[in-house]
């Protein structure tokens, strides 16, 4: 029947070979990494492996009917015998000294960590212990290692979250200067251009006395001047309270064709200066649902653009659609207009018409980027289609139905 | 003849309101700061008072508080001029219980149309084509 089966032969060979059951499985412990001890009653050892040999540094003779307490580091052995004495008590396989860090001694005395299991082995009614001991000490360093790195990092961690949170600190400080600096600025400059725009407003009307022609044109000249430095610090101030989030819409409703009259009032006599036909093709006559003044801020700039950079006997003209959703709002012009690789850079912030419109050059080139921000904050949106040298269209589209807003 | 109390501590700032408000045929006084605006309106008895908010001594806030402690002020129009014109603080000096609010610098016909407004209601001049 064995002849039968070649691989069952081969094992047979083998184990005539290499000898006894008993042999092999001494092998077997002897291939094991850990130390293996057997331990008689009265604390000496009886049996070993080779690992133990060479964990503890002794050889196999030294270490037969050496006392177990060799093993343990000289000031653990007092209590040892004891600890032997608990276990045989109720015996069975566990971990020794759970939670404990457990060392053992080598025979030149030096100390490394072990890990221990005991079983517990009757030989005739009396109790051996088996002990099967790991050297611990690669993984205590890569555990050590572990640990100071884990402890590092936190420092690190730690550090970076105060150093961070001193830095939002700072932010907020120099943020709320900033904000400070830009009320006492804004206040500070209001109060002279208050009485430079007033006298000459005054001037100009003659209530005081006829002004000849020259000097009603030039009091005409500092009034409008005076204005548009108004209008610069006015923009000045809306960017930074733009880009400062803190600037927040005053939604009403209100009549979109009235509105957009008030504002061609305002723009026809810049139009008028250069004899440009300013029309009003406007069809929408319903309500709209948003901040009135910054409505008014938008078309305003539009407008104001169209007949800055419209030449003299041009045309520009307003007209609207709408579907139900937005109201598209165009302002349209017989201008220079934008050259296409201009198109896409003429909302950013500082952006100044190229070298061809030079002669139109003035502002704080905030104008667009401020209407963008206006146009987008009511939820809305702001395009533009230019031919150069044949004019622009610039549309915004506000929602209709205002939803209220998510802050 | 209506008689106005004008406060404010610049006086070019002054002489500007005076010369605007006197051809408008309203009589004038002249106060440089909270404390002597306080005096002007108890020795004179005002009918409006242009009260400009940043002063040295006492400010607008606190002499408008000063005036509405008092029976005899609580319904006396006073505006709020103010050359903040940040956001809110037209909310905040009508909330503080200014009866109207202007913002330096001011167009000559809004002031007048505001002034008209609280102290000849039935007269009240159109708004100017200002913008």
């Amino acid at each position: 029947m064995t002849a039968g089966n070649p691989n069952l032969n081969v094992q047979a060979a083998a184990a005539r070979q290499e000898g006894s059951f008993e042999s092999r499985f001494r092998k077997l412990l002897e291939a094991a990494p850990d130390a293996i001890l057997e331990v008689n009653p009265q604390g000496q050892i009886t049996l070993l492996n080779e690992a133990a040999e060479k964990i503890f540094g002794y050889s196999r003779g030294e270490l037969l009917g050496l006392n177990v307490e060799n093993l343990v580091p000289a000031a653990m052995r007092g209590g040892h015998s004891q600890h032997r004495a608990s276990y045989a008590g109720h015996a069975k396989t566990r971990p020794m000294g759970t939670g404990l860090e457990l060392q053992g001694q080598r025979k030149d005395g030096s100390l490394f960590p072990v890990e221990i299991s005991l079983s517990p082995n009757w030989i005739e009614g009396s109790l051996h212990v088996i002990a099967s001991v790991r050297d611990i000490t690669e993984r205590k360093l890569v555990e050590d290692r572990i640990r100071v790195l884990r402890e590092q990092y936190t420092a690190e961690l730690t550090a970076k979250n105060e150093q961070l949170e001193a830095r939002n600190l700072e932010v907020e400080q120099a943020n709320r200067l900033k904000n400070e600096f830009l009320a006492s600025m804004s206040h500070e400059l209001r109060t002279p251009l208050h009485t430079i725009i007033g006298f000459s407003e005054l001037l100009t009307e003659q209530l005081e006395g006829p002004l000849n022609e020259k000097q009603h044109r030039f009091v005409g000249h500092i009034l409008q001047d005076a204005r548009h430095l108004l209008e610069l610090i006015n923009e000045v101030l809306d960017i930074s309270k733009i880009e400062s989030g803190r600037l927040e819409l005053k939604r009403e409703t209100f009549d979109f064709s009235h509105c957009l009259e008030e504002v061609l009032a305002g723009i026809r006599q810049q139009a008028a200066s250069k004899n440009i036909t300013l029309e009003n093709k406007n069809t929408f006559q319903n309500t709209l649902c948003a901040d009135r003044l910054r409505v008014k801020e938008i078309l305003y700039n539009l407008l104001s653009n169209a007949v800055k950079f419209t030449p003299e006997n041009g045309n520009v003209w307003i007209e609207s659609a709408d579907d139900g959703k937005f109201l598209d709002v165009s302002v349209c012009d017989t201008g220079i207009g934008i050259p296409e690789a201009e198109q896409s850079l003429i909302f950013d912030k500082f952006y100044q018409a190229g070298d061809s419109r030079k002669a139109a050059r003035e502002g704080t080139g905030l104008g667009l980027s401020i209407t963008k921000h206006l146009v987008e904050l009511h939820g809305g949106y702001i395009s533009v289609t230019s031919r150069s040298g044949h004019g622009s269209r610039f549309t915004v589209s506000f929602p209709l139905a205002h939803t209220p807003d998510i802050s | 003849m209506k008689r106005i109390l004008i406060v404010d501590d610049k006086a070019t700032s002054r002489e500007l309101l005076h010369a605007v408000l006197a051809k408008q045929g309203y009589a004038i006084s002249e106060a440089a700061n909270g404390q002597e605006a306080l005096e002007k309106v108890r020795a004179e008895g005002p009918d409006l008072v242009l009260l400009d908010l940043q002063m040295p001594i006492r400010n607008g806030y606190e002499v408008l508080g000063e005036l509405r402690k008092d029976a005899a002020y609580a319904m006396l129009p006073v505006i709020a001029l103010t050359a903040s014109a940040m956001q809110g603080d037209r909310e905040k000096a009508l909330a503080a219980g200014f009866t109207g609010y202007l913002a330096k610098p001011v167009a000559l016909s809004h002031l007048r149309e505001e002034i008209q407004r609280l102290l000849d209601p039935g007269n009240a001049v159109k708004a100017g084509g200002t913008f």
